[in-house]
């Protein structure tokens, strides 16, 4: 199965509760030295040295949980509540928007957290989407 | 950097508005020029007197203005259409500005119209995902930033229906609002959950309508014979958003870095305000801007809301138009909508909603990306 956002993140070894275990393709700036997520084709956000100067770095999916909460209402084509968002640190000092598996009973702030490719169906097709879930099961 | 007081002076001496409603059938050249008319009665003047225009809309199309000022007299003016996303309105009102402390002309139009509907942002056209499919949709943003703040400072439900429940009762006697009627705390939390703590009322509607303010030198005061109150422009800052640090969100941290020049581009702090009109598009901002904005001590903007400082009649009214929340949010009008209160509240013309006193306010703007900008008003 594809994953929806290649750009984004990569399958991982291992298996989450939810899915397979995601990497997230970060970009290492040759010039200033800095971490940013995503790589993209455009060069460093930081320092705007050329795309050739920055290097993939694959992340290994683990966050910091910083907040979340449930969403209640439709408010992008995309989601169907209720669903959790939330915010976490993917890296020193990098912090994401990211989406959560699950219902928030299972989630707590400074938790950490873990990509999983998840399936959904995207226009009819099935693709596994990446959501962050507790990384260590609850005892 | 030569800023707007080292230029020649700007005065406000015009200003209208079509009232902001809910997505309806009626025509953007009504709505527009129902403003402008209203802002050239208002200046004593004609639309001949106006050199040129800058018109602030996202969603109607390009030459809005152009086909719209062609039902009002074919002058020639010069006509700049402007997009700047929620802050289209204030950048359209910067530029106006700008032309005449330039010295190119003497009578500038800042006109916001905008329907909603047909607005279409080019982060989706970026090329880049986000790993959230939410990241793109500041409500997310600004409702995390409210569960973190509740756990961090002791904010409560309470404490974002409040502040909504001021802004709708402001709004209750604002003819031009979206919404009318006065709100409760209790109203405020038992509308429709949208996300964590946040409620429909806590949140700007989306709509349309129309908003206008001509400015002029002071050699045009004279010349056209202006007699109205004259309120000077006395600053006009914008910036942009920097990578966020820490958990501060970067339109916040823009918003506090627009406010410390603005104040220094004026010549005044904030103790100087009496009347602020903010992006509250969630309650939320409201609490974070009035901290950034030194209106209060940092980490004590719900307890300022409490005592009532920002209410109008307290220390500095904030938002006594009913600000996006409840006055509305077309868009390309806000920004200008928010001129047009500050001029009738320093000209004392504002009502039922007047803040006693008001003689320095100030109007701020958050536009998508992130952009912050901010005007400082005089009566003098």
């Amino acid at each position: 199965m594809e994953l929806e956002k290649a750009d984004l993140c990569a399958i991982g070894a291992g298996q989450g509760a939810n899915g397979p275990v995601l990497t997230l393709r970060a970009g290492m700036c040759g010039a200033c030295g800095q971490l940013h997520f995503p790589i993209t084709a455009y060069g460093c956000p930081r320092c705007g040295a050329e795309p050739g100067r920055v290097a993939e770095q694959a992340l290994d999916g683990r966050a910091t949980l910083l907040s979340f909460a449930t969403i209640h209402s439709r408010l992008s084509p995309l989601i169907t509540p209720p669903c959790v968002v939330g915010e976490a640190e993917i890296a020193p000092g990098l912090i994401e928007e990211i989406m959560l598996a699950g219902d928030e009973s299972q989630y707590a702030d400074g938790m950490t957290v873990r990509a999983v490719g998840v399936e959904i169906a995207r226009g009819g097709t099935a693709v596994l989407a990446c959501r962050f879930e507790p990384a260590e099961a609850a005892p | 950097m030569t800023v707007l007081r080292d230029m020649r002076p700007v005065y406000v001496v015009g200003v209208g508005m079509h009232r902001y409603q809910f997505a309806s059938d009626t025509n953007y050249i009504h709505m527009g020029l129902t403003a402008l008319r209203a802002a050239l009665k208002d200046a004593g003047l004609a639309f001949p007197d106006v050199e040129s225009a800058f018109v602030g809309c996202t969603g109607i199309g390009m030459a809005a203005g152009r086909i719209l000022f062609s039902h009002i007299g074919w002058t020639g003016l010069a006509v700049t259409q402007v997009e700047n996303a929620s802050a289209s309105g204030s950048s359209a009102f910067q530029l106006a500005c700008l032309e005449v402390a330039s010295g190119r002309r003497e009578v500038s139009l800042a006109l916001g119209v905008d329907k909603f509907g047909d607005q279409v942002r080019a982060v989706a056209k970026e090329g880049v995902n986000k790993l959230s499919d939410t990241a793109t949709i500041p409500l997310v943003k600004y409702a995390l930033l409210a569960e973190y703040l509740k756990k961090e400072k002791g904010l409560t439900a309470e404490d974002l229906a409040l502040v909504a429940s001021k802004n709708h009762t402001n709004a209750a006697d604002n003819p031009f609002a979206q919404f009318q009627k006065p709100r409760s705390v209790a109203d405020v939390l038992a509308s429709k959950p949208v996300m964590g703590d946040f409620t429909s009322l806590m949140c700007t509607p989306r709509g349309e309508g129309a908003a206008a303010a001509i400015v002029c030198s002071e050699q045009a005061l004279k010349r056209l014979q202006i007699n109205g109150i004259p309120v000077r422009v006395l600053s006009s800052t914008l910036e942009s958003e920097r990578p966020q640090v820490g958990r501060e969100m970067g339109s916040v941290a823009v918003a506090r870095s627009v406010a410390q020049r603005t104040y220094h581009e004026a010549g005044i702090t904030a103790d100087d305000l009496q009347v602020v009109e903010l992006h509250d598009a969630f309650a939320i901002e409201e609490l974070l801007y009035t901290e950034t904005f030194g209106l209060c001590k940092t980490g004590e903007g719900h307890f300022w809301l409490r005592d009532g400082a920002s209410r109008i009649g307290g220390q500095c009214a904030v938002n006594p138009s009913g600000g996006l929340i409840a006055q509305g949010h077309p868009l390309g009008p806000t920004g200008v909508g928010q001129i047009h209160e500050i001029v009738q509240q320093l000209r004392g013309q504002a009502g039922p909603r007047q803040q006693p006193d008001a003689r320095v306010g100030m109007a701020h703007m958050i536009g998508l990306g992130t952009i912050a900008i901010a005007h400082v008003l005089r009566r003098d």
